[in-house]
This record gives structure tokens, sequence and C-alpha cells, in this order.
């Protein structure tokens, strides 16, 4: 059994493409703006968490129109501070709230001696980085009562000598907290780029059935050899491609449609969802066929179908 | 070798030093340029050293830099956000600055994104009172902003409980509860009038200013200027959490004027006012 299909058995998960929530269109989702196209939400608690106002209300508004799937930006897994106490209790009586099938946060770190930095830091490739971000992986899990999983970032320098290389560093994390794994596959594309590897030999080594959701987005390049994972663009179809390579191995999952700079209308982002849901669909279509004994070369057929 | 860190548990934890070394690109305000002088003299100054020091040298000072660049850009902007006005006229270069200065020697400790304008307040606000090159009444422009923030956006664990109303009349002996959002603030220049236009240069007018901002049932922070006496008695009531009538005396007292009948009908009235707004909202229960 996959770790997609034991949370299933407890929880209710919600499948297809998703909408990253964001204080840009958060109103007009409330209302029922985008009723009908993403089959779910995604929302950083850090957000909403310990604020007021029209913030919770708001919040309420979406949630009775959406499933509710939690991601994270502020756990530092890769840290060597000691977790907050009072972060943990603000964090659980969100979640607990809103009851998403797990909580995702991302294999970086973010803070060290108390100064929080507010952005995804790369963690040294080492067993013992990856022994103490699996020990604190559980240890998160164990104090918000839920089920984990972990999200590949976007690195832009190998910080320090690896005795490991990116895979082998996930898997030992994966495999040590026994957690799901949040595949980011623009942060895959974008590392592809930036350290120049082919991103499906990377896919094909990671323990797919860890897979219990996906991040899609859009990136931009900085400088010749530099792409920045911004979620500042649309999504580019290698990306699709590989988003499909997943699904059509993996079946259904919740796949999020990430927007965070350069956010554009509600509308377009919409329809950036219905384009993506085509090629889940197409991606869909050959996992099932797979399954029920069709041919092996749908594998291989091409994913994007989209302008 | 690496760094011991004072963390919990039985094992010492230790903070990789390539971790610590990139701490340093981003928080150290010479690092831009030290790293580019000399990486190699620069990181090993940092504790890196032996095949870490060689992986930091062949990734180069310009890849490392890119997290400085991100962290800075997002903090800044966040920051600027809120305090859009008071940038605007403090201008850019400067803000970056400071803004280099609050990263070296405090930097945020929140989780919370929204809170870190609020923290490069903390730290700048007294460096500015002391800097003649910073409009006298900037200070005050920028408390005055993120209070709007923070007043539309306060939190309370028990908003169900501390932000009702009590339904319990106004009595002398007894505290009064006002809603956890309002805010006494107290200025040297009336900000408050100035244009909330980014590309107005007008310059506040030195005048002691007390407001009360609250927020009202649509969530906006609402700004109510308040005489002296209503400042002072505001003071005892929202607080010292004084009960009515020693409020009432201690803010004449304050003002060194006898609290005669005038004073008592623009309490009543003010009182009367905050509860139709739903600042105020009500006299405190006793506690069993």
């Amino acid at each position: 059994m996959s770790m997609f299909e034991a949370i299933l058995s407890t929880r209710s998960v919600p499948t297809g493409i998703g909408l990253g929530l964001r204080a840009r269109f958060i109103d007009r989702v409330a209302r029922g703006a985008a009723d009908g196209v993403p089959t779910f939400v995604e929302l950083c608690p850090e957000n909403y968490m310990h604020r007021g106002g029209r913030s919770p209300a708001r919040l309420e508004e979406v949630a009775q129109r959406f499933p509710v799937i939690c991601h994270g930006l502020m756990m530092s897994l890769g840290s060597t501070d000691p977790f907050e106490d009072a972060y943990f209790a603000q964090l659980r009586a969100f979640l607990d709230r809103y009851d998403p099938p797990w909580h995702s946060d991302h294999l970086c770190w973010s803070g060290l001696h108390g100064a929080v930095l507010h952005d995804l830091l790369p963690v040294p490739f080492t067993s013992a980085v990856a022994r103490r971000v699996a020990s604190r992986v559980v240890e998160a899990r164990d104090r918000l009562e839920r089920p984990m999983a972990v999200e590949n970032i976007s690195w832009y320098a190998e910080l320090g000598a690896s005795q490991l290389d990116e895979v082998e560093f996930l898997v030992e994390i994966l495999e040590r907290a026994d957690c799901g794994l949040l595949l980011d596959v623009n942060n895959v594309f974008v590392n592809a780029q930036n350290h120049g590897f082919d991103p499906l030999a990377w896919l094909e080594r990671i323990p797919l059935e860890r897979v219990v959701q996906l991040h899609v987005a859009g990136h931009e390049s900085w400088e010749e050899d530099l792409i920045i994972d911004t979620h500042g663009a649309t999504v580019r179809d290698e990306v699709y491609e590989l988003m499909a390579w997943v699904i059509e191995r993996t079946g259904p999952r919740p796949v999020l449609l990430e927007r965070d700079s350069n956010i554009p209308p509600l509308p377009e982002l919409l329809d950036e969802i219905r384009r993506l849901d085509g090629v889940y669909q197409q991606a869909l279509s050959r996992w099932e066929a797979d399954r029920s004994g069709g041919s092996a070369d749908v594998r291989t057929a091409k994913a994007v179908g989209h302008a | 070798m690496p760094e011991a860190n004072p963390a919990r548990g039985p094992e010492p934890v230790v903070v990789e030093r390539p971790t610590s070394a990139l701490a340093a690109v981003i928080r150290r305000r010479d690092a831009p340029t030290a790293m580019r002088e000399d990486l190699e003299g620069w990181l090993a100054a940092q504790g890196v050293e032996g095949e870490d020091l060689q992986a930091m040298l062949a990734v180069g000072a310009e890849r490392l830099l890119v997290y400085r660049k991100l962290v800075h850009n997002r903090l800044r902007s966040t920051t600027r956000e809120f305090l859009e006005r008071t940038v605007a006229r403090l201008g850019t270069e400067r803000f970056a600055r400071d803004f280099e200065g609050f990263m070296e020697d405090r930097a945020s400790h929140t989780p919370y994104l929204r809170d870190v304008p609020t923290e490069f307040l903390e730290w700048v606000l007294p460096r500015w009172a002391e800097d003649p090159e910073v409009p006298r009444y900037l200070p005050d422009l920028a408390r005055h902003e993120v209070c709007d923030y923070e007043v539309r956006n306060h939190f309370s664990a028990q908003a169900h409980e501390d932000d009702a109303p009590t339904g319990l009349p106004l009595a002398l002996d007894r505290p009064l509860r006002f809603h956890g959002a309002a805010r006494l603030m107290h200025y040297e220049h009336a900000v408050h009038r100035l244009s909330t236009a980014k590309d107005d240069r007008t310059e506040a007018e030195a005048e002691p200013t007390h407001l009360l901002v609250y927020r009202d049932d649509r969530h906006r922070a609402r700004y109510l200027a308040l005489t002296p006496f209503a400042a002072a008695l505001l003071q005892a009531l929202v607080v010292d959490r004084m009960a009515v009538q020693p409020a009432l005396l201690a803010a004449a007292q304050a003002l060194g004027e006898p609290l005669d009948d005038d004073k008592l009908a623009s309490a009543a009235e003010l009182l009367a006012d905050l509860a139709e707004r739903g600042a105020c909202l009500g006299a405190e229960p006793e506690t069993a």
C-alpha cells in the first residue's frame, strides 16, 4: 500500500488540480468566483495563524467551498534550533480546525540561532543532516498528531561537501521518517536546469509510492545559467510533462498550481488550472489503461496536449 | 569543526559550518564586499574548512549571494508594503541601508512574515530618533502606518469572550473592557492628517497628538482624535486597566486640573461614544 493509499484509508483526500490561496484573490474565492474549477485549495497556515480581523471568517467561507490542504513555510526542518512550542501549538490548533489529510513543509532551514530568515535555505546533503531532519519530521508528526509530508526544494548552491546526492538524501529522510513526499516537479526542473541533470532520471530514482501531492509552478531566469523558483510565471510545458509523467505512474493525486508573484487576474489562473487539468486527465487515462492491462506504450506517450 | 549549539536533547546538536556561513552571507553587512575580495579568507573566518571550503569556493561568491538577495528582497518588500509612505519619504537607499543594519544586528525572530515590519521598527526607531537626517515626524508616521495593520489583524485567542460586549453597564468601581484591537497612540506630530498619497511630501506639523485606534465591525482601523483629558482617561482605563472612578481622578491629576462637572460630562459622552463604536464593550464582569 502506498503512503497515499494508507492516508486515504483513514482520511478524505482531494485529488485533481488545486489552487494556492493568496491574499490577492481570497475575497473572490470566498464569494464563489473559483467554484467548480479547482478541486481543492492549499493554504499556508502561517499566513492565517494567530491572525484576527477579517481573515478567520473569510477562510471559513473558503473552507465551506473547497477541501483544504495545508502547506507550511516555517517549520525549518533542516535547522538545529529546537522547535518553538508556541509555533507548534498555534499550528496544531489551526490544523485541527481545518483537518487537512496531512501537513507538509520544506526540506530546508529557515532560521538559525533564533534568527528567522523567511526563506527556503539549502541543507548540506549528508547522512548526519538527513538523520537530524528525519527525527524532526517525526517530532513534528508527533506534535501535530497528523501525517507529515516533506517537499523537495529548489537549491541554487550545494552547501559544503555533499556525501549524498539529492535523491539519496531525500530517500534517506523519507524512509527514516516514514513520511510522505510532496513532489514539486517545478523544483526538479529548476534544479535540473541549474545543476545540469536529467529530471526524468531524477524522478525515476524517487520512491513514487511515497508521493502524496505534487506542486507545479513557473520560474524565472535571473542569470544566463540560473533560474529561480519564483512562482512568478505560467507553468512551462516541460513542467507539465514532469507532472504527467508522475501521475501516469502514481494515479490520482492532488496537484497544486502555485503562484506567488506577478499574480494574474483570477480568471487567468483558473484558465491555467483548466489547462493543467487537461494534462492531468490525460495522464490519469494512461494510468488507468496501464492498470487495466493496456499497452505498455501508453507510459511513453507525450503528455502535453495544451496550447 | 562544527559549531556547538545549546539545543535541548541528550545529544549535542551541531550546526554545520557551511550552514552558519550561509547565515552570515545573508546577515553580515560586509559580506558582499568581503566575499568578492577574498572568498576563501571570508569562508575560513566563518570556520569553513577542508572539503566544505573547497566545495563552497567552487560554488563561488555570486551564487552564494543569490540567497542574500532572495532573503533581503522578500523581507524588504514586505516591510515596504506596510511602511509605504514612510519608506517613500525616507528614500529607498536609506531604507535598504537601515534594513541591512537590522538584519545584521537583530534580524527577524517571528515565524510570521507579516510581523517583520513591526520588528524592524522596534530596531530602527531609536536610531531614527537620534539621526538628524531623518525627518522628526517620520518615526510617528511609521508607527501610524504599522498600527493600521496591527489593529485590522489583531488576534485574540478567545475573541468570542474577550472581544464581546459584557452586557454590563458602566460602574464607577469597575474597570471597562475594551476591544483587544484598540490601541492608544501618542505622537509628537499630527501624522494622521497627512495625505495618504504615496508621493505626498508634506511635513507633519509638530503637535502633540493622541489617537484611539480601534477596529470597526467591518474590520477596518478607525481613528478617533482625543483631547488631552480623554487621552489621559483612556490611558488609565485601557492601558492601566483602572476602575472608572480612579481613572477619572488619575486623568484629572495627570493634567493638573480639578475633576469638574465639565470633565465628568465629557467623559460620559466619550464612553458612550466608544460603546456605540464597539470599542468599549461594557464593564468588566467580576471574577470569581
